[in-house]
């Protein structure tokens, strides 16, 4: 009988035969905390330890400063340091500080995370990994700091989903509307503790971003983590950043063809239409035509599910397509995952653009996920962004948010209200 | 007192409890779990007042997917210091199960309670008697009975040192 990616990937963190169902303690490849979290980590490791406590490899532990980048508060500075302190103290080196930006996109484009790697964050998206091949999952303080005694940890054998993809996006679609339409699909716990593969044709001519994309929302519908693993030019860039062990990795990690899954799905876009996920609840989902017109107060585009180049390249287009103009009194904010996308937007001109255009351009960082750093909405306000969940008060007590693609929430911010990006892009 | 057997109030939720309705990600700066409890529910609508008004003993009781979100701890710490012994849910979130399990705090799947909190047959303020070693459940304002699912060996053997921590080092001075 043939074996799943994570039958396969979890057999080799073990050092033995795994079956679905089965408890199994798992090799630890890179055990993350961010700045959320990973104070409270760091003080229950010296707790627990009697502050006499080593990590059980410094090299294979990292620090990502995202979440309240950079601080907004003295108590999330103390929280910062007390981080900075502990990763000198125990020579940890890869610490990425609040300059860098998202972590799981930092680490990846480090060239830290490789196809069957197993990871932990303190982020429930660390799962968006998936999308080069690795088990990352996000996991509380006590799995980080369980993890730093010996460097494993208990997991589940999940069972396996596979979902077939083909077919082209028409203009002004693309993978986050396939995904919302996914989540609209099968719901919030759809994909419930699940291993997910993403496979057919377009996957495999999908970029990376757009892997990125599809991957981080499986968290949405409770699944554990959804798999691709790299081929074509995304295996040529981490190739490039992690090292040639990639491709091995690949070959011996991918689904046998016999692989037994519990559920198969397909889809095709060669129809679809944009998506998105409607106040309060990922899973609300309606085409974009059919709340178009409905007010909005802000828009956001970011977020660790769509904030990379190809993301705010997307957007700029359709704000190219309205001559450089968003609606009077429109919030727009965009927010790059990283400083590598950062600089890849300041190249290609776009910084001066949306400044001009009256669009508020950020540092990298998850700020703008909290209702406590910027960005944050007042009750009785709309938001609409690209990021990944949209719960009831979520960015502010009374707030409603819209999910949708980076296309759609540009052509809201140009029009002020809901507004299907293809009624600019023509 | 036998403590397999509890007895207490029931404060009843829905499907798909987000965990930032358990608690926001407001106060995600705070780093010492006994002050957690404080902010439960704050960003329930209708639950506001649970963590003035909740007393040692009284359960949560909720639909499918309960705890789905974040990964956040502390959405754990704020019910277990507020004294709630045991949470009861149709399921939980992935994460939201591990941590509970990895700090020994005790999670029951029960079949059954999506539908009957729909039906209105267990309701806020109704008496609990839960039986947590049979995994039983009578509801004793309205006689009402439920069943949670076994629990598994590694999840037992963990809950039974006391968490996670606990049981790596019971493992650690095994070997040694
Ligand atoms: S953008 Fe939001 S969901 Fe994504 S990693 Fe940051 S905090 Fe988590």
């Amino acid at each position: 009988m043939g074996k799943t990616m994570i039958e396969k990937i979890m057999k080799r963190a073990a050092g033995k035969e795994v079956k679905v169902g089965d408890r199994v303690w798992c090799n630890i490849d890179l055990s993350t905390a961010r700045d959320f979290g990973g104070a409270n980590c760091v003080l229950q490791f010296e707790e627990v330890t009697e502050k006499k406590g080593k990590v059980w490899d410094p090299d294979k532990v990292a620090f990502t400063f995202d979440l309240q980048a950079p601080s907004h508060s003295e108590k999330v500075s103390v929280n910062q340091k007390i981080i900075r302190e502990f990763a000198k103290q125990q020579g940890i080196k890869k610490v990425f500080d609040v300059n860098w930006g998202i972590g799981q996109h930092v680490l990846l484009e480090h060239g830290l995370v490789k196809p069957g790697d197993v990871i932990l964050g303190t982020d429930s998206h660390m799962n968006l990994l998936g999308a080069v091949g690795a088990f990352a999952t996000g996991v509380g303080n006590t799995d980080i700091v369980a993890s730093w005694f010996e460097g494993t940890n208990w997991f589940r054998v999940p069972e396996s989903m596979k979902v077939t993809v083909n077919g082209a996006f028409n203009k002004g679609v693309c993978m986050r509307d396939l995904l919302t339409d996914i989540v609209g699909t099968l719901g919030a716990d759809g994909m419930f503790f699940m291993s997910v593969e993403f496979c057919g044709d377009t996957i495999e001519k999908a970029s990376l971003a757009d892997r990125i994309t599809l991957c981080s929302m499986v968290t949405e519908m409770s699944g554990k983590v959804g798999l691709i693993m790299p081929n074509g030019k995304v295996l040529d860039w981490l190739v490039e950043r992690a090292g040639k062990e990639v491709v091995d990795r690949v070959k011996t990690l991918s689904a046998d063809p016999d692989a037994v899954y519990c559920q198969e799905l397909e889809f095709n876009v060669d129809d679809l239409e944009p998506m998105t996920s409607c106040p309060d609840a990922p899973d609300n989902v309606k085409k974009v035509r059919e709340v178009a017109g409905a007010h909005v107060d802000q828009v956001h585009i970011g977020s660790c599910s769509n904030g990379r180049f190809e993301d705010i390249t997307a957007a700029f287009e359709v704000l190219k397509a309205a001559n450089f103009k968003i609606a009077p009194g429109m919030r727009a904010i965009v927010t790059p995952a990283t400083r590598e996308v950062m600089l890849q937007c300041a190249e290609a001109g776009y910084i001066q653009k949306f400044l001009e255009a009256g669009v508020i351009f950020t540092n990298p960082t998850c700020a703008l996920c909290t209702a406590e750093h910027y960005g944050t909405l007042p009750g009785g306000d709309v938001g609409m962004s690209t990021t990944n969940r949209n719960f009831i008060g979520k960015v502010g007590k009374g707030s409603h948010t819209y999910l949708a693609s980076p296309m759609t929430a540009m052509a809201t911010a140009v029009r002020g209200k809901v507004t299907d990006p293809r009624d600019i892009l023509g | 007192m036998d403590k397999t057997i509890l007895h207490g109030r029931a404060w009843v939720f829905n499907d798909d409890v987000d965990t930032d309705l358990i608690y926001h990600n407001k106060y995600l700066a705070e780093t010492d779990p006994k002050k957690m409890p404080q902010y439960s529910f704050e960003y329930f609508p209708g639950k506001e007042n649970f963590a003035k008004e909740v007393k040692e003993g009284d359960f949560v009781v909720a639909g499918t997917n309960f705890g789905c979100g974040s990964s956040r701890e502390h959405a754990v710490y704020c019910l277990k210091y507020a004294g709630v012994p045991v949470i009861l849910a149709e399921s939980f979130s992935r994460i939201y199960y591990r941590n509970a399990i990895n700090n020994g705090y005790p999670v029951l799947f029960v079949k059954g309670l999506s539908q009957a909190i729909k039906d209105g047959k267990i309701k806020d303020g109704d008496q609990l008697e839960v039986n947590l070693l049979k995994g039983e459940i009578k509801d004793v304002t309205n006689g009402n009975t439920f069943h949670g699912d076994a629990v598994a060996d590694l999840e037992k053997d963990i809950m039974k040192a006391g968490g996670l921590i606990e049981y790596l080092k019971e493992k650690a001075a095994e070997k040694k």
